[in-house]
């Protein structure tokens, strides 16, 4: 999503657009400890809602979709869902305290209580964030991992995505608001706008990033 | 009987000497900063290793490069004062002391410990720290440590020119006693012919790496072989007892019904010093006419040299003599060796030190 | 003597701002927190197994810094050889690396798909995702802290304390043990503190090379790092709790040395 982001928001032409990128729940934390961007975009609903809830955020708009997978290494030998389960097999996913982390075990939690225990028993390393999934993943530290679809694309090559089972997959959006106290809300709502149906709404599409649902 | 012998290159320094030192013996290394004195030291303790040498000690080959034998300095039974006493600042006295007594009690070995500092004086210092201790105090700790290994043969780099004047005096007697004491071959370094020739039996001059003369204190003095020693020699030194005298001069009896003043204190046995070049000569006995000079010697002329327009003259009195005269006036009195003369200088020019 | 006071001022200035900057944050975790936190704290055992885990990677660090650190250190200053200089500086290199590249480097050399990774695999030995691979990341980054420290007290010594040893009978190793280490020991001591301090703050390459995974790699500063964005107040208590470690050790270390110091000075 960064990169889309950073050339789409380069193109804005009411504003100097400037990016700060992270965890959408150290954001959060940012905004809670009184920092104040103009726009704040999270990787799930929850987070804008709450910060809605303490009155620090506009009412949350969708902008995007993704979907959750598994990610796996070119030469994988990993066909299914139960494989994960099999015994020696490693894992990395998001820690329970991140977007990921949360989608990965919100899927799990819909599997058979044992495979989802024998899945969570392999993993390796609970990440910060995404980007530590995909760089054990790309290093070879482990066998599998949950990531989204956007960063199997993003990696461009040496990973393949194994897609979820439709009951499993959980659903992932994109939510963003105009924060409270913003130096400029009138510029952040047509930046928001453009989200939705603008330039940046076709680098979002481009990038692998759905709809917003 | 220890025998060094050393070539090589260390630094801007082209060291090349040879010396042997008997057992009882104090061969005294003297010469200017940089003429390589502490590096023969070195050689000798095992701590510098020459491009080639040879150093024994007894039947004992320590370094030969002939051969490729080079003893580590743990193995040879040196006894190292260093200039600055190198004592060991986490250690005590007593340990300071006891480092080279090996393994063994820790009773046993500060008991042996404490022993040596008694023969100096330092019993009740044996817990302390070297830096709460005075000059003199460490120089004494680092000598009893020196000792205390029993060593075949001592080391001593500059004893007396880290302490102050006074000092220096009671420590040069104590360090006389020790050496007369050791059976061990002993080598001293230091820059002061004045300090060589109080403790050395011999007097080596070191020059620019090599040893230019080597003799007795008296023989250097009185027949330097160059300018160099000769200037590096400077004082006379004459031994004999002092007490108090007339007009608050003191008077020192120099054996042999002879004696000379100074304006210096003194008492008991002394050294007197005076520049050579202080003393005039004059020809026949001490009889003639006197100026202000207080003290008169008669004495022979026993040696003669030219050194560039001057003449050192070696005096054979109640004691041996030196003096210094141009060569228009060694000429001009008929000075020649035989020669009857005496040697009158002035009290005020008299040095006096404690023996 | 208005010049002077005026100088006298400004550096006072300088120093109490200096002291305020540095403290206050500081201060702040435990002002900031609620008084029962940081005890509480350690009743989670989450929080529990990160102190427990760093402690013992770094314990371990140190000591293998320590035990290879020493004799290198002590060869680098009392030895020349050619290439002296270069060694010293590659050696202290990791001193200015930032963290994440350190974590690059690390996976680039000893990592699943680095240099080492095939020679590694067969040994069996793996390092990523194990708490071996989190005393790696703290030994590698910590390391220069302690060997610059160690060259400089070693080179430091007065050489003829080192003399002295040998001519009373002591062996080069033995002259090492019971003169060269006794004289050097301040400053060991204070690179081992840098060292520890290093290794107990590290996070950047151990996340990168290690992974996070609780009583495996999660180390303190992981584990407040997974907890500051959804719940501030445990992530202030375990900081609370590192400091506190941080400076316990501090001030030991230098009550042992200040006690040998004092006891000298003493007399």
């Amino acid at each position: 999503m960064n990169d889309a982001l950073r050339k789409c928001s380069a193109r804005f032409e009411d504003a100097d657009v400037r990016l700060s990128f992270a965890g959408s729940d150290e954001l959060a934390a940012q905004i809670r400890q009184g920092i104040e961007p103009d726009v704040y975009a999270a990787a799930n609903t929850a987070l804008p809602e709450a910060l809605r809830k303490e009155a620090l955020l506009g009412k949350p708009v969708r902008f995007a979709s993704n979907k959750l997978v598994v990610a796996l290494p070119a030469g994988s030998r990993i066909g299914s869902i139960r494989d994960l389960a099999r015994k020696g097999v490693t894992l990395a996913i998001g820690s329970a305290s991140v977007p990921i982390g949360a989608y990965t075990r919100k899927a799990l939690s819909r599997l058979p209580h044992r495979m989802s225990g024998a899945i969570l028993a392999n993993v390796r390393s609970n990440e910060p964030d995404v980007k530590g999934v995909v760089g054990k993943l790309t290093q070879g530290a482990v066998d599998a991992g949950f990531v989204y679809e956007s960063d199997v694309q993003a990696a461009r090559g040496p990973l393949r995505s194994l897609p979820l089972p439709p009951k499993l997959q959980p659903a992932v959006v994109y939510a963003a608001g105009v924060v409270k106290g913003a130096r400029e809300p009138e510029r952040a709502r047509r930046y928001l706008n453009g989200l939705l149906a603008g330039g940046c709404r076709d680098a979002l599409t481009a990038a692998g990033f759905g709809p917003p649902r | 009987m220890l025998r060094a012998s050393a070539r090589s290159r260390i630094g801007a320094l082209e060291l090349d000497a040879s010396l042997e030192v008997a057992e009882g013996e104090c061969l005294a290394l003297a010469g200017p900063s940089g003429a390589g004195k502490t590096s023969v030291l070195r050689v000798v303790a095992g701590l510098l290793r020459p491009e080639r040498g040879l150093v024994s000690c007894g039947d004992r080959i320590w370094l030969d490069t002939e051969t490729g034998r080079d003893v580590p300095p743990e193995g040879r039974r040196c006894g190292y004062l260093f200039q600055e006493y190198a004592l060991f600042p986490h250690l005590s006295a007593w340990q300071n002391v006891a480092y080279a007594l090996g393994k063994g009690r820790r009773d046993d070995r500060r008991r042996e410990a404490c022993e040596l500092l008694e023969r100096f004086g330092l019993e009740q210092l044996a817990d302390a720290r070297p830096r709460t201790l005075s000059g003199g105090e460490r120089q004494r700790v680092a000598l009893a440590r020196a000792l205390a290994r029993r060593p075949d043969v001592l080391l001593l780099d500059e004893p007396l020119s880290a302490l102050d004047a006074r000092t220096r005096a009671s420590s040069s007697r104590e360090l006389a006693a020790v050496l007369r004491q050791a059976q061990a071959p002993a080598l001293l370094v230091t820059h002061d012919f004045a300090e060589a020739a109080q403790l050395g039996d011999r007097v080596a001059i070191l020059d620019a790496g090599r040893v230019v003369q080597e003799g007795t204190p008296s023989e250097l003095a009185s027949v330097p072989g160059s300018a160099f020693v000769a200037d590096f020699t400077g004082a006379v030194v004459l031994t004999g007892v002092a007490r108090a005298g007339e007009d608050g001069l003191t008077v020192v009896d120099l054996g042999g019904g002879e004696s000379i003043v100074s304006t210096d204190p003194g008492l008991g046995a002394v050294g007197a010093s005076v520049h050579p070049w202080e003393i005039t000569i004059e020809r026949g006995g001490p009889g003639g006419v006197h100026g202000s000079a207080l003290n008169r010697l008669a004495a022979e002329v026993t040696s003669v040299t030219q050194i560039g327009n001057r003449v050192r003259l070696g005096l054979a009195g109640a004691q041996p003599l030196a003096a210094e005269v141009t060569r228009a006036s060694a000429s001009g009195l008929g000075l020649s060796e035989g020669a009857r003369v005496t040697a009158t200088w002035k009290a005020a020019a008299t040095r006096l030190v404690s023996l | 003597m208005n010049g002077r006071a005026g100088f006298t001022a400004l550096v006072t200035i300088a120093l109490a701002t200096a002291i305020a900057f540095l403290t206050l944050p500081v201060l702040a975790i435990f002002l900031d927190s609620r008084p029962g936190a940081l005890v509480s704290s350690l009743g989670e055992e989450s929080a529990r197994e990160a102190l427990w885990l760093s402690l013992r990677t770094t314990a371990l660090a140190l000591a293998i810094i320590l035990a290879v650190g020493t004799p290198a250190a002590y060869l680098l200053a009392t030895r020349s050889f050619p290439g002296r200089a270069l060694l010293l500086t590659l050696v202290e290199l990791p001193l200015v690396l930032p963290p994440a590249v350190a974590g690059i480097a690390l996976l680039a050399a000893v990592g699943p798909s680095g240099i080492l990774g095939g020679a590694l695999d067969a040994l069996h030995i793996r390092l990523a995702l194990e708490t071996a691979g989190v005393v790696v990341a703290l030994t590698f980054v910590a390391s220069p802290f302690y060997l610059r420290q160690a060259q400089a007290a070693f080179a430091s010594v007065d050489r003829t304390l080192l003399d002295a040893s040998r001519t009373l009978g002591a062996s080069e190793a033995r002259t090492f043990l019971r003169v060269m280490i006794p004289s050097a020991l301040p400053g060991l001591a204070a690179g081992a503190a840098l060292a520890l301090g290093r290794a107990l703050g590290e996070f950047g390459a151990t996340l990168m090379f290690a992974g996070s995974f609780q009583g495996i790699t999660q180390t303190v500063p992981l584990a407040i790092y997974d907890r500051f964005a959804t719940d501030f107040d445990a992530a202030l208590a375990l900081s609370g709790v590192l400091v506190a470690v941080s400076l316990g050790i501090l001030v030991s270390v230098k009550l042992v040395l200040g006690a040998e110091a004092l006891d000298g000075a003493a007399r």
